[in-house]
């Protein structure tokens, strides 16, 4: 039982972090067009989207390969729950607000819309909380 | 220090060097962007529904391009394959019913559109410009001095097919 859960503790992990490389990196290659999807959410001045574009890629990319390699996995996990619930907040004022426009979350031609984004957060939200609450339980303190 | 609070400060930690490894990779885009040198209007500010496609001069599409903007080649694919502009996507005048279904599902219609032909008296890009705001693309702009203003003015050639 143990060793299944571990196994699947490692899994999540694994998950989570390929998850989040993959989108930092599909993002940060083309910040310009990932700033154009920021701006279609309507929530920032125009060079604040800029900013945003420049920058959440690269804190994605960190966490995510954190994860991947298995180095300060516990807050890593609570910054990606963080990420998460801040980007389920964004996509329900996009669904709220009834605008139509491509999520982003992968880079420019993914075309997700907000519905099928907010789905997929809240499962990667499910997978950082296993992963933030189960790593005291499989991996042995060495503080 | 208790656990969680080492949790909490190696999670902002991690925070900041990813803003950090951002800003300092991207530090040019954001210092042009906050100094409103970024002439090319993103999605937010750009003319919804345009009736009809804008022109745009030379300079304006090395911005467009720059803030994402894609450019499209309505030339044949032969004279796209000996030479076009970076990063743009072949879509013939003359073939245009035939790919519109894949250039869709390739470009969001929110993408800013960056068209061109063969320069000053070529129809072809005005015509293409027409029939993709036809086809719900939003934000649609006709460079008239074409591939030859371009490759005149030393810009960089891409060479191969689509």
């Amino acid at each position: 039982m143990k060793r299944s859960g571990r196994v699947s503790y490692h899994l999540c992990r694994l998950l989570l972090g390929g998850v989040f490389v993959w989108a930092g990196a599909v993002k940060a290659h083309d910040v310009p067009a990932f700033a154009s999807q920021v701006a279609a959410y309507q929530l920032l001045p125009y060079a604040w989207n800029y900013a945003v574009a420049a920058t959440l890629p690269y804190v994605e990319l960190l966490a995510g390969a954190l994860l991947l390699v298995n180095v300060r996995v516990k807050p890593a996990a609570l910054l990606l729950l963080l990420l998460n619930a801040l980007f389920i907040v964004v996509l329900a004022s996009v669904v709220a607000r009834g605008l139509s426009i491509d999520c982003g979350c992968f880079g420019p031609d993914a075309g997700t819309t907000p519905f099928q984004a907010l789905g997929r957060d809240i499962l990667l939200l499910a997978l950082a909380i296993a992963v933030y609450r189960q790593h005291d339980r499989y991996v042995p303190s060495t503080a | 220090m208790t656990p969680l609070q080492r949790t909490l400060i190696e999670t902002v930690l991690i925070a900041l060097f990813g803003l950090l490894a951002g800003l300092a990779l991207n530090h040019r885009l954001i210092l042009d962007a906050f100094a409103g040198r970024l002439a090319a209007p993103l999605p937010v500010a750009a003319p919804a529904n345009a009736a009809l496609p804008q022109p745009v001069l030379l300079a304006e599409v090395r911005d467009l391009a720059a803030a994402g903007a894609l450019p499209v080649d309505a030339r044949d694919a032969a004279l796209y394959a000996e030479g076009h502009l970076p990063g743009a996507l072949s879509l013939p005048l003359g073939e245009v019913e035939s790919q519109l279904p894949a250039f869709r599902q390739q470009v969001a219609v929110d993408r800013p559109l960056v068209i061109y032909c063969n320069g000053y008296g070529c129809p072809d890009s005005f015509d293409l410009g027409l029939r993709l705001i036809e086809a719900g693309y939003r934000d649609v702009r006709v460079f008239e001095g074409g591939f030859p203003e371009w490759r005149d003015a030393g810009l960089p050639v891409i060479e191969g097919e689509r």
